[in-house]
């Protein structure tokens, strides 16, 4: 009953989780593996927690809490890269696609290209100041579509559009200090 | 009945009115944009507020922050984007019933029981605002940190994963609570030397990262997913009262927690929706149902929330002290307009006080009408071209976090969040319950810290009060819950394993 | 009230469409200044300290004749809007409102700044803290807390109202050590903020919160608290039934939270003349005090010489405590 009521939800877990290992899988990782970064990432919390200076007043220093969160993270790790508590994973075992629906093909390099966001934000972050709102926005607008497949026709019109609008709205409406930069805004 | 009549004439006066209908579109626009939350939305009210008579001041804030709350569930359920943090509990809920190709039923109940909170927990502020007071008062630090726990424990009763993941994922985000000086000590704590991150990192560029962010991530490494069959967007309202009759107990129990918990200083409209949702789940009859898109979750937390959005007004009307960010914001403005909190805006100025309690029910009635129109025009979403819908998310999860503090950082901390987030949700990993650790982290400590200083560091006072008695018990049944759940689990497999699968 | 609620239309019609200046008389047309000037706050929007710049920013539109905008700057607990006042460009287009934490945050090594890298322009708000007590407190009057103070074993007493090492702590032991007693005899449990503080206070946790009085002001209107003095010179006009630490325990000792507006270094002085000059007219404005009023803020003047020199002072009598308590870095 729970498998058929999760069905959709599970069908494009399962698509997601095949087009992964098709495709270069490089961030699907193996519970053995994120359980031993979360070991080491607990160990440095821990190291990290005992470092910390004792308060004049306090016997709970800062050190007792990310003390505890770092044994805590260890402890869960070693528990996850074991196995234990796997059972209750919902089910992810791979099923024929449905008759007549093909597969979508998973772009190639899908994995890497998921971090242009990431590097957009940076970007933005380094770029805002000197460019402005608008030509950063515009930048960062048309990048993400034309990944995205989108035409020329539509990229631009967008990057034209969309920082604009949200500009107006941001600046003019909620009255976010957003840097002129190279193009001030008539309002 | 003098004061009743003149605080209808009161909230009669044409300016309110329009104020209310005016920050009402401004709520329900704001709360549905990714990176701003509804303390945004108050917090920018408040230079407008000061060209507005009390009344329509104090209206402002009511009507935004419940239109924002409501207006969280949108972006959740049309994009598994949650708007707000009180959204985060339930995103993948409605998100679920979308691609179930049930957008109108989840977004419909949203509407209409958070609207039916909103006006419970206004009953409760009208009718029991000095008792409920009187709770809040007594609850201690010893209180608050069973309290935290049990928030925190929630996360692995939500989770549809391996609740070991579950609580790791949780535990992130109590180090990343650690982060900064906001801490007991007052010591600034894994900061590497940066300035910016002496303040710690605040849930909503967190939240916006993992959700918004991450999501945008996928877009991009995934092909594009079968698109969901075309079809007209159904009636919003239609199936609601069914759904109010059949899920009339969960609903009360979403609403009866909702007011407590927002009566409670420090614990707002996120915990109430996330305890809530735990709840439903654990007393519900088909549990194997949530998380693969059953209203059930929704209709409970989707009311609590708004109802603890009105009951966080009691401790501010009468001492002073706010029930959560908006609540704080409220204060200010009450003082700014002569309304000060206390006992005596009961006795003194009733009028007034009525006056608030007919905003609020007011609030929530046109939240409907209002809040259809904005479905109809959001659901437009589902139907644009991925390639130019992702693109503005992403710029909004960079204004909007920028906007949060005029602070370039947060814009870099969205980033690393996106990260975080799409790596955990690559490996099982669930991003929600790191979001919940992040809200409860600083409570959890401080709550313990200060609790020992004042008991001298005796642990006795944790189980010796009575309220503290009865969460700790509470908290301790849930933390062994998945234990003694896993051996009935292997038992019962063990008996029946032919028929698994 | 016909009139009223039409100019309350326009206000709201015109204040959510976003056009939230104040209308503005050409009063100055000097040179300076002539484009529109940037109040940096380094607190998040909503509070007292935002509230405050807020009306000081409105009111200075009218005086200057040019909008001035208000931009929240928040993050490493006012670190970063603090540094950010300091290191904008001195042309008097970017102005700042400077709270006490700048006297603070450089004792425990957080940050370089001090009061000295600004050009103070005025100082618009004072308040002195109260000795707050729960209603049911033993404690009567100022004399028999002191007196249980004394007679109690340290680290028996409990008081909160802000974070460890915050300025209400710092008050806490200023105040200890002035009546001869160790900066933790009382024990300090920190909260965050005053209002849990309070809340702590009435509910039985803590015996003693020693926050600014309008932070405590609706727990004391609501009977379930009790002022028993004020840690400032004279009493507060606007709370005169609590008597001074002075005279009523003897004890000489006065701190206080304030907040100026100040200036990066090297703004020229006749563009410190003008601001110092309009901020004074802002300060006497009856809408300014109007408005401290109703938050219960108190109201206390300095213009740029006096400004430093509270902040001169200030820094001095900080680093004094927080060096007594253990929470001075350097």
């Amino acid at each position: 009953m729970a498998e058929n009521s999760g069905h959709v939800r599970g069908r494009r877990a399962r698509v997601e989780a095949r087009s992964l290992r098709k495709g270069n899988g490089a961030l699907h990782l193996s519970d053995r593996v994120t359980g031993a970064c979360l070991v080491a990432l607990g160990g440095v919390t821990a190291y990290g927690a005992s470092l910390q200076p004792g308060v004049p007043g306090q016997d709970v220093g800062p050190s007792v809490f990310p003390m505890i969160i770092g044994c805590g993270l260890i402890l869960c790790g070693a528990m996850i890269a074991l196995g234990i508590g796997h059972s209750f994973e919902a089910p992810e075992e791979v099923v024929p696609a449905e008759p007549g629906q093909a597969v979508p093909q998973p772009p190639r390099f899908a994995e890497w290209r998921a971090f242009l966001p990431p590097l957009l934000l940076i970007f933005y972050m380094l770029a805002v100041e000197h460019l402005g709102f608008v030509l950063t926005a515009a930048a960062i607008t048309l990048a993400v579509s034309l990944a995205m497949g989108a035409r020329w026709r539509l990229a631009v019109p967008l990057a034209v559009l969309a920082p604009l609008g949200i500009h107006l709205v941001f600046f003019k409406l909620l009255r976010v200090p957003l840097p002129d930069g190279l193009l001030a805004m008539p309002w | 009945m003098t004061d009743l009549l003149e605080a209808f004439r009161m909230v009669g006066q044409m300016d309110v009115l329009i104020a209310i209908l005016a920050s009402a579109i401004y709520g329900l626009v704001v709360g549905s944009l990714p990176g701003l939350s509804a303390t945004m939305a108050t917090a920018l009210l408040v230079p407008v507020t000061f060209y507005l008579s009390p009344i329509a001041a104090v209206a402002t804030i009511i009507t935004s922050s419940a239109m924002a709350i409501f207006s969280g569930d949108i972006p959740g359920c049309l994009l598994r984007i949650p708007g707000t943090p009180a959204s985060a509990a339930y995103t993948d809920e409605s998100y679920a019933m979308t691609r179930k190709g049930q957008a109108e039923l989840a977004l419909g109940t949203g509407l209409w029981f958070s609207a039916i909170g909103g006006i419970v927990g206004t009953l409760a502020l009208l009718l029991m605002a000095p008792a409920l007071a009187e709770v809040a008062l007594n609850f201690s630090t010893f209180e608050y940190f069973w309290l935290a726990l049990l928030g925190l424990m929630c996360a692995t009763l939500v989770a549809r994963s391996s609740p070991v993941k579950a609580i790791a994922s949780m535990l992130l985000g109590l180090l990343f609570a650690c982060v900064g000086m906001e801490n007991p000590a007052g010591t600034p704590r894994f900061t590497f030397g940066m300035t910016d991150l002496l303040g710690g990192i605040e849930p909503l560029p967190a939240l916006v990262g993992v959700f918004a962010v991450s999501q945008v991530m996928r877009a991009l490494a995934e092909a594009e997913p079968p698109p969901l069959p075309r079809r007209r967007f159904g009636s919003i309202l239609a199936g609601q009262w069914s759904l109010t009759k059949r899920y009339q107990w969960p609903m009360w129990r979403g609403n009866i927690v909702g007011i407590i918990i927002g009566v409670l200083p420090g614990a707002g409209a996120d915990m109430a929706a996330w305890v809530s949702y735990a709840m439903s789940k654990r007393f519900s009859k088909e549990p194997q149902k949530f998380g693969t898109g059953h209203p059930e979750g929704l209709v409970e937390s989707g009311a609590s929330n708004n109802a603890s959005l009105a009951s966080g007004w009691v401790p501010a009307l009468l001492f002073g002290i706010p029930g959560d960010t908006i609540t704080a914001i409220a204060i200010g403005v009450l003082y700014m307009k002569g309304l000060n909190p206390g006992p005596t805006l009961f006795t003194e100025r009733a009028s007034s006080m009525y006056a608030l309690y007919i905003i609020f029910i007011l609030a929530n009635i046109i939240m409907i009408p209002l809040g259809i129109i904005m479905i109809r025009v959001a659901a437009t979403v589902l139907r644009a071209p991925r390639a130019s819908i992702m693109p503005i998310i992403l710029l909004l999860c960079a204004v909007g976090a920028f906007a949060t503090g005029n602070n370039l950082f947060a814009v870099l901390l969205v980033a690393f969040f996106g990260v975080v987030g799409y790596v955990m949700e690559r490996n099982g990993y669930p991003v929600a319950a790191m979001v919940l650790g992040i809200v409860m982290g600083t409570m959890v400590e401080q709550s313990f810290v200060t609790s020992l200083i004042k008991s001298d560091n005796s642990l006795m006072p944790f189980i010796e009060r009575p309220i503290s008695a009865v969460l700790a018990a509470i908290t301790a049944g849930a933390l062994l819950w998945p234990v003694v759940a896993w051996i009935l689990r292997r038992t019962a497999a063990r008996r029946v394993a032919p028929q698994r699968g | 009230m016909n009139p009223m609620s039409r100019r309350g239309i326009l206000a709201t019609t015109a204040a959510l469409a976003g056009a939230a200046t104040l209308a503005r008389p050409a009063l100055a047309q000097a040179r300076y200044p002539a484009r529109p000037l940037q109040m940096i706050v380094p607190w998040g929007a909503g509070g007292g300290t935002d509230a405050t710049a807020r009306i000081i920013a409105a009111l200075l539109e009218k005086e200057l004749g040019q909008p001035v905008n208000v931009v929240n700057r928040t993050g490493g607990s006012g670190v970063v809007g603090h540094s950010a006042i300091a290191t904008a460009a001195p042309d008097g287009y970017s102005i700042g409102i400077i709270t006490v934490e700048i006297t603070m945050m450089h004792w425990q090594g957080l940050t370089e700044l001090t009061y000295a890298n600004y050009t103070p322009l005025g100082l618009m708000n004072r308040d002195a803290p109260g000795v707050q007590v729960s209603a049911s407190s033993p404690y009567k009057d100022i004399k028999a807390l002191a007196e249980g103070i004394k007679n109690s074993p340290p680290g028996k007493l409990k008081a909160s109202g802000t974070g460890q090492g915050g300025i209400w702590h710092l008050a806490l032991v200023g105040w200890l050590q002035a009546m001869g007693l160790k900066p933790d005899h009382v024990r300090w449990v920190p909260s965050n903020g005053a209002a849990p503080g309070m809340q702590d206070l009435v509910a039985g946790g803590i015996d003693i919160v020693p926050c600014s009085i309008p932070e405590a002001r609706a727990m004391l209107d609501a009977g379930r608290a009790r002022s028993l003095a004020i840690m400032a010179q004279q009493r507060d006009p606007q709370f005169p039934d609590i008597p001074t630490l002075k005279e009523s325990l003897g004890v000489d000792y006065q701190t206080a939270v304030w907040r100026g507006i100040g200036a990066p270094l090297k703004l020229p002085p006749e563009i410190a003349s003008t601001l110092t000059g309009a901020l004074e007219r802002v300060y006497k404005s009856a809408e300014y005090s109007d408005f401290m009023k109703s938050r219960g803020f108190g109201m206390d003047w300095g213009d740029g010489a006096g400004f430093g020199k509270v902040m001169a002072e200030t820094d001095a009598a900080m680093g004094t405590a927080m060096k007594a308590a253990g929470l001075a870095k350097s």
